[in-house]
């Protein structure tokens, strides 16, 4: 009898031990992945500003008390290099181990698009950051967000500049990716379609490649009335620094085909070969930001001394929903956050509600931001003072 | 679209960037030939290069003095050289090790992975260049950088001055007669494992100059240097394993194939051209163009 107590008292302790050394349910943390690029041939500078925003968003919503009653929010960062394969591992990874239920923080299409074909299966949600390949959404698959801009539309800003300004031949030199591939095609499609009077001269280099003097020697002997800059990270560094000493820019305009010029770094790196440089941007200087946007940029600009630019802020905007999405759902169940995610509002940086509507065509669970083309009109200019050449919509 | 002044840009382009990569595999190959080992980490020791360069010409010396800050930036990567050796390879020989090629490639990994992500969490998230204020220049028809042509032209001469150090010098005749056979030397007096530190140093000596005259053309950040490893490991096959010419003479094949390939079949792939090479070099002469057969017990 007494060795029967002693049996139930050591075994209750034992019990009372395990349950102080394992959070229950009700106090483990929600694991978000964060897939990024935090190496190359991947564009680390996106990958770490990405990162910057989604932390951010974990400190807000962990300094609000949590989620769904007092749990953490916490982050699975894994590097995907820029690379396929290494987005397949990432997203296994944060899901199969660290048992993510939302995954966000993408940059290069083809890492999304990859992801997304095993997000199929796993069934965990992904929100593309800032990632524009058609493909992302136009499947239609039920795991599949994203709150960026789409190619086409890309497409459609950069040819009514092309026609605004009365360019007739123009270059493409774009890197062998997803994006890069798909700027092409969409463009050669879309002037086919509409009958556009534009030449194309179209080429696409490994993204590796250390030296475009072949491409470059190629885009000047066609005398280009515009030099489309489609690389990613050093890639298009590099296009920038070879077409001024080949003698292409600046008499032949060039356009970055999105938004690394914003970046802190751009004029150190361009001091000579930035000025007069067309690029692509997402978001105008005078759109307002949400009183989330406002806290976010408040806090960035203590901890980093610099202001945010997109890539942070679409960042901190993706984990933000899918904290949103949690609560809304009351439920961290991957098929409860993705209804959600489909019939509900969710707040934002920029004002107004993003909502994933179940759209025709690419526009499938997407939110685009507007499309502006801005230039520089000196060495050292701020961004948010640059000439807006076109904006969407205007 | 050919032109014969298209083919002669693309000629020029190709023997530029193959010199600059040959300096490259200069130091992979030799380190090869004095401690048959092949070290892995190699496009750390170029990244360390560039960023010793950029903290100099930024922070101490200004962009006119880039060439002092080139040979500083090459003497502090050999001085991390000669540190890290005793350390982590010398026990190749002193350390009762059997499968030393496998040691030699766990050690130098380790290192490579240590050296990259030590450069990722200290850096950030920027890439960052030492700027430069050399123009343009004309080499025939084609405009060149005035910072790839510097390159050019140092890659040149360190080569140059390597060649006459190996055979002019008495350092030299010991580090010739180490890669002929280490136990010869060694019984003739020649301390190998002083040696060892010396090759080890020269050579990521080499990797950190290749990458300090780099940085203003390439950028300077923590993944740098592995595109230029892979040129490098490339070169080495199609020269020969332990053949300082072949480096010097493979570097340029390798520039010329892939420039003339990317102008005149199809730009997307660049970097197939110089595997195609490697492979027929290797179909018909599997050592390299200038390797030797060894019979190793």
């Amino acid at each position: 009898m007494r060795s029967l107590k002693f049996a139930a008292g050591f075994g209750a302790l034992i019990a009372a031990v395990g349950l102080a050394a394992h959070p229950t349910q009700a106090q483990e943390p929600i694991t978000v992945g964060l897939i990024v690029p935090l190496s190359p041939p991947g564009d680390p500078t996106a990958g770490q500003l990405i990162r910057r925003g989604a932390e951010l968003a974990v400190d807000y919503y962990n300094g609000k008390g949590g989620l769904l009653g007092g749990r953490k929010l916490q982050l699975s960062v894994q590097d995907s290099q820029g690379r396929p394969e290494g987005g397949v591992a990432a997203y296994r990874r944060v899901v199969g181990e660290d048992k993510a239920v939302g995954v966000t923080g993408f940059f290069h299409s083809s890492v999304n698009i990859a992801a997304n074909e095993v997000a199929k299966t796993m069934g965990v949600p992904t929100i593309g950051t800032q990632t524009s390949a058609a493909d992302i959404t136009a499947k239609h698959y039920d795991i599949a967000f994203r709150t960026h801009l789409i190619d086409p539309l890309r497409v459609v800003a950069w040819l009514s500049f092309m026609q605004g300004k009365g360019f007739k031949r123009v270059s493409l030199v774009a890197e062998t990716s997803d994006y890069g591939v798909g700027l092409i095609t969409e463009t050669e499609k879309q002037v086919k379609d509409k009958k556009l009077p534009i030449e194309l001269q179209s080429m696409t280099f490994d993204r590796t490649s250390t030296d475009l003097t072949p491409q470059l020697l190629q885009v000047k002997a066609f005398k280009p009335d515009l030099l489309v800059n489609i690389g990613v990270g050093a890639p298009m560094d590099l296009m920038i620094e070879q077409a001024a000493t080949l003698g292409i820019t600046p008499s032949t305009p060039m356009l970055v085909s999105y938004d690394a010029p914003i970046r802190p770094q751009f004029w150190q790196l361009h001091p000579n070969t930035g000025d007069k440089l067309y690029f692509i941007a997402y978001y105008s200087p005078k759109q307002k930001l949400s009183e989330l946007g406002a806290w976010f940029t408040k806090a960035y600009e203590e901890k980093y001394k610099e202001s945010p630019v997109y890539s942070s802020l679409n960042g901190f905007g993706d984990v933000a929903i899918l904290a949103q999405a949690i609560e809304q759902a009351a439920s961290t169940d991957p098929k409860a956050i993705i209804n959600t995610l489909e019939t509900g509002k969710f707040a934002f940086w920029s004002s107004g509600d993003v909502t994933f509507p179940k759209s025709e065509g690419v526009f499938w669970h997407n939110f685009s931001p507007p499309v502006l083309i801005l230039q520089f009109q000196k060495p050292n200019q701020d961004w948010k003072e640059a000439d807006v050449a076109l904006e969407s919509g205007k | 679209m050919f032109t014969p002044e298209l083919f002669a840009q693309a000629l020029i382009a190709g023997v530029v960037i193959g010199v600059i990569y040959a300096l490259m595999a200069l130091g992979i190959t030799f380190i090869y030939s004095i401690v048959k080992m092949i070290n892995w980490s190699m496009g750390e020791f170029y990244m360390i290069g560039s960023y010793a360069q950029y903290l100099i010409v930024v922070y101490l010396l200004g962009p006119n003095m880039w060439w002092l800050a080139a040979v500083l930036s090459a003497l502090s990567v050999f001085l991390i050289g000669w540190l890290v050796e005793p350390v982590l390879i010398k026990p190749m020989f002193t350390g009762g090790i059997e499968r030393k090629d496998d040691y030699a490639t766990v050690v130098t990994i380790a290192l490579l992975l240590l050296l990259r992500n030590l450069a990722t969490a200290i850096s950030g998230p920027y890439q960052r260049t030492p700027g430069t204020t050399l123009g343009a220049v004309m080499l025939g028809p084609l405009p060149e950088s005035g910072a790839r042509f510097a390159a050019f032209l140092c890659a040149l001469a360190a080569i140059a001055l390597f060649y006459v150090l190996l055979r002019l010098s008495w350092l030299g005749l010991a580090l010739r007669a180490a890669s002929q056979s280490r136990v010869g030397a060694q019984t003739s007096g020649v301390d190998v494992l002083a040696l060892d530190k010396i090759a080890f140093g020269i050579g990521v000596g080499l990797a950190g100059l290749a990458g300090a005259l780099l940085a203003p053309v390439f950028m300077v950040y923590p993944t740098n240097g592995v595109v230029t490893t892979t040129k490098g490991f490339e070169i080495i096959v199609i020269g020969g394993l332990g053949s300082i010419p072949g480096a010097l003479i493979a570097g340029v094949l390798l520039g010329i194939a892939e420039s003339l390939g990317s102008t005149f079949i199809a730009s997307a792939y660049q970097n197939a051209y110089g595997f195609l090479l490697l492979l027929a070099v290797l179909a018909l002469r599997p050592s390299g163009l200038f390797g030797e057969r060894v019979r190793q017990a």
